[in-house]
């Protein structure tokens, strides 16, 4: 049995609980917010016992296997490394933090201590973005050319706003492209440089369009947006001889539209899903316990989690200065 | 009132033709085309009469010319037009180069005539209609615009720079580069440009992603590749997803189709409005009511400094400000 400790019950931490309740060879066996509420609903909800610090729930579950990190980005690294105290195994939402120091350093200090460390990057367990990969890499559609992402919607919220701060959450750039730069990486390798443009200064409102071009030739046009209303992400690879494409908007298989309750004040709610045996969260959290146990290495390693953040703070950077930022390999600089 | 067609290297000349045909008290007078068999086939299709010789055709008394030679020839037929007194609808691109937009724009002038830019779109239904939403403020003010204009590598002359002026990123810049301007009524500031060659195998610029600022502040990217294929069921797209600080608006200017599943595959059989006949009645009108017309020579020079801007940041892998084109 593997013990699991959740940091943080906010959006992912609720979505990382319910994941592992359904996992064979899993127990979810306690929650830590800071917000005592917030832990004892996901307890409540899960079944869980929940703890205001890290420390408290260590002492009261000394079988943990693995903390999960489910944290505001900005606490990522003091919690990682307080976490690697504990346990052999973490695991850490993306972005691994804020600036690629920050990421390095949680990275060596995990490594010296001998402590495995997971990032979610939990779009390359999407498996429409799996195998759009897999069909380019067969030859599906010829030599790629130019590819366009997208994702997106409205402008999260968070606990205590955290969201609107560029300190905190590194912005829309940061928190929500990188899921694109870490699979279009995945996909066609190193990227060469970076342009990017943003809207800038608006309230809960951000937007920005960035373009990549990769060492393999590859033009890549991403839209990050948190200006849309509801959340949907589509892609489309174009190539020599064939084009992939993708749209969440369009590849719905239930689709509910509640009538407008008149009482409520409110327009019809529509909620669009798109059910899986196991989500891609699930598959994620299951293939990263798989590799605790097995010594695998994982489909994205932390390694790759630093590429992803240099080529977000390379856009952030552009976006600021208004020019083409040309991207020095990180991977050199780590310690092997 | 009398038109004629100067050249049908450039396959819009066909729907200008059936425009110009269809349109009230409008008349097909005559064909030029330096290519005899095109000409006079063109010349039996449509009824008219064919010329061989410019000079002659020019010395009739057509009122105005439609030209759609190879954008190369763009200048000299137009200042031809323009010493002979004809009103004159010029394909986009406005010309290959700024020397020779100007040269146009100046003789036009000189000569009293009217220089219209071929841009089409902006008589599409849908995108006047994203136009009056914009208009009305709906939108509030417009923060982003993300555009695309795909489409197909039409070969021939498009895929010779000595007669087209460049590839993808000439031919499919000025379209959404107009309707942005048009909606923004704001001038493109600054260009940056990846363009490359990665879906024909001649030498040409093929794909390109630019990405505008313009002078109220409005940030905006266009992807002007040709990156459709054979099997993609239709030719390319207009699409515009514009974000306003009260809302967004999606524009996809081909969405009115149906789509067709048989032995040739799956094919979008587009059944909205056509643009070309709105087009040529803006300019038939323009020319009668001796007003300036709604899209003029400067819209055209002002599209294509941006795809030449666009050539150059990319040679030179910077932002361009457009006053040093
Ligand atoms: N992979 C994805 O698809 C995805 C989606 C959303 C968010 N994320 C990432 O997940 C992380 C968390 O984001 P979120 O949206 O869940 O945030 P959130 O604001 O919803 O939740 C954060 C939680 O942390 C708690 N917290 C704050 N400080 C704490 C502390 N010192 N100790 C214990 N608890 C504390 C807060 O009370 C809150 O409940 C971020 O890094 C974000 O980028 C990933």
């Amino acid at each position: 049995m593997n013990y699991v400790l959740i940091v943080g019950a906010g959006t992912m931490g609720t979505v990382h609980a319910h994941s592992y309740l359904n996992m064979d060879g899993v127990q979810l066996a306690g929650i830590v917010d800071i917000r005592a509420d917030a832990a004892k609903q996901l307890g409540q909800q899960t079944g869980t016992r929940v703890f205001p610090t890290m420390e408290e729930a260590m002492e009261a579950l000394p079988e943990i296997d693995v903390i999960d990190i489910c944290l505001p980005t900005y606490l990522h690294l003091e919690f990682v490394k307080k976490a690697a105290q504990f346990v052999k195994n973490v695991i850490c939402e993306k972005p691994l933090a804020r600036s690629i120091d920050e990421a390095k350093e949680m990275i060596e200090f995990c490594k010296e201590k001998g402590i495995k460390l997971f990032v979610g990057h939990v779009v390359r367990f999407f498996p429409e973005y799996v195998k759009a990969k897999q069909i380019i890499e067969d030859g599906g559609i010829g030599r790629p050319g130019v590819i366009r992402t997208s994702r997106g919607g409205g402008f999260p919220a968070g606990w205590e706003n955290w969201y609107e701060s560029r300190e905190k959450s590194g912005g829309l750039v940061l928190d929500l492209l990188i899921h694109d730069f870490d699979y279009l990486r995945w996909c066609f390798g190193e990227v060469e440089r970076v342009y990017a443009r943003g809207i800038k200064g608006r309230e809960k409102l951000d937007y920005t369009l960035v373009t990549l071009k990769f060492k393999n030739g590859v033009i890549a046009h991403l839209e990050g947006t948190w200006a849309h209303q509801g959340f949907s992400s589509s892609f489309e690879f174009a190539g020599e001889k064939g084009i992939v494409d993708y749209d969440s908007k369009k590849a719905v298989p239930v689709h509910l539209v509640r009538h407008v309750d008149s009482s409520i004040q409110t327009a019809g709610v529509t909620v669009p899903e798109s059910p899986l045996k196991e989500n891609p969260y699930f598959q994620e959290l299951q293939h990263f316990i798989h590799c605790m146990n097995s010594g695998q290495d994982p489909i994205v390693t932390c390694d790759d989690g630093l590429k992803a953040l240099e080529i977000a703070l390379a856009a952030q950077e552009a976006m600021d200065t208004n020019k083409p930022v040309f991207l020095k390999s990180v991977k050199e600089e780590l310690t092997k | 009132m009398k038109l004629a067609i100067i050249s049908f290297a450039h396959m819009h000349a066909f729907s200008y033709a059936k425009a110009i045909q269809s349109y009230p008290g409008a008349k097909l007078a005559g064909i030029y085309d330096d290519d005899p068999n095109r000409g006079e086939r063109a010349a039996e299709d449509f009824n008219t009469q064919y010329y061989e010789s410019l000079d002659v055709l020019l010395s009739t008394d057509i009122d105005a010319v439609i030209i759609t030679s190879e954008n190369s020839m763009h200048k000299v037929h137009t200042v031809a037009a323009a010493r002979a007194g004809k009103h004159v609808l010029c394909e986009k691109p406005l010309a290959t180069n700024i020397e020779d937009s100007l040269e146009m724009i100046r003789t036009c002038k000189e000569n009293n005539i009217i220089l219209q830019t071929a841009f089409p779109v902006r008589f599409s239904s849908p995108v006047l209609r994203a136009k009056t939403i914009i208009d009305s403020g709906e939108l509030g003010e417009v923060l982003a615009i993300k555009g695309t204009n795909r489409g197909t590598n039409p070969g021939g002359w498009f895929i010779q720079p000595e007669f087209s002026g460049g590839g993808a990123v000439i031919d499919h810049t000025v379209h959404v580069v107009d309707i942005m301007r048009w909606f923004l009524k704001s001038e493109v500031k600054e260009v940056y440009a990846e363009v490359d060659n990665r879906f024909v195998s001649e030498k040409i610029d093929d794909c390109g992603i630019l990405s505008m600022e313009f002078d109220n502040g409005t940030i905006a990217t266009l992807d002007c590749s040709w990156s459709r294929n054979p099997s993609f069921p239709t030719w390319g797209d207009v699409t515009l997803e514009i974000v306003g600080t009260k809302g967004t608006l999606s524009v996809d200017a081909f969405a009115q189709k149906i789509d067709v599943f048989n032995e040739r595959g799956h094919k979008y059989h587009y059944w909205g409005d056509e643009m070309d006949a709105g087009l040529m009645g803006d300019f038939i009108e323009s020319i009668k009511e001796e007003r300036i017309p709604s899209i003029s020579g400067l819209d055209g020079l002002k599209a294509l400094e941006v795809a030449l801007a666009a050539y150059k940041s990319s040679r030179q892998k910077e932002p361009i400000q457009l006053s040093q084109v």
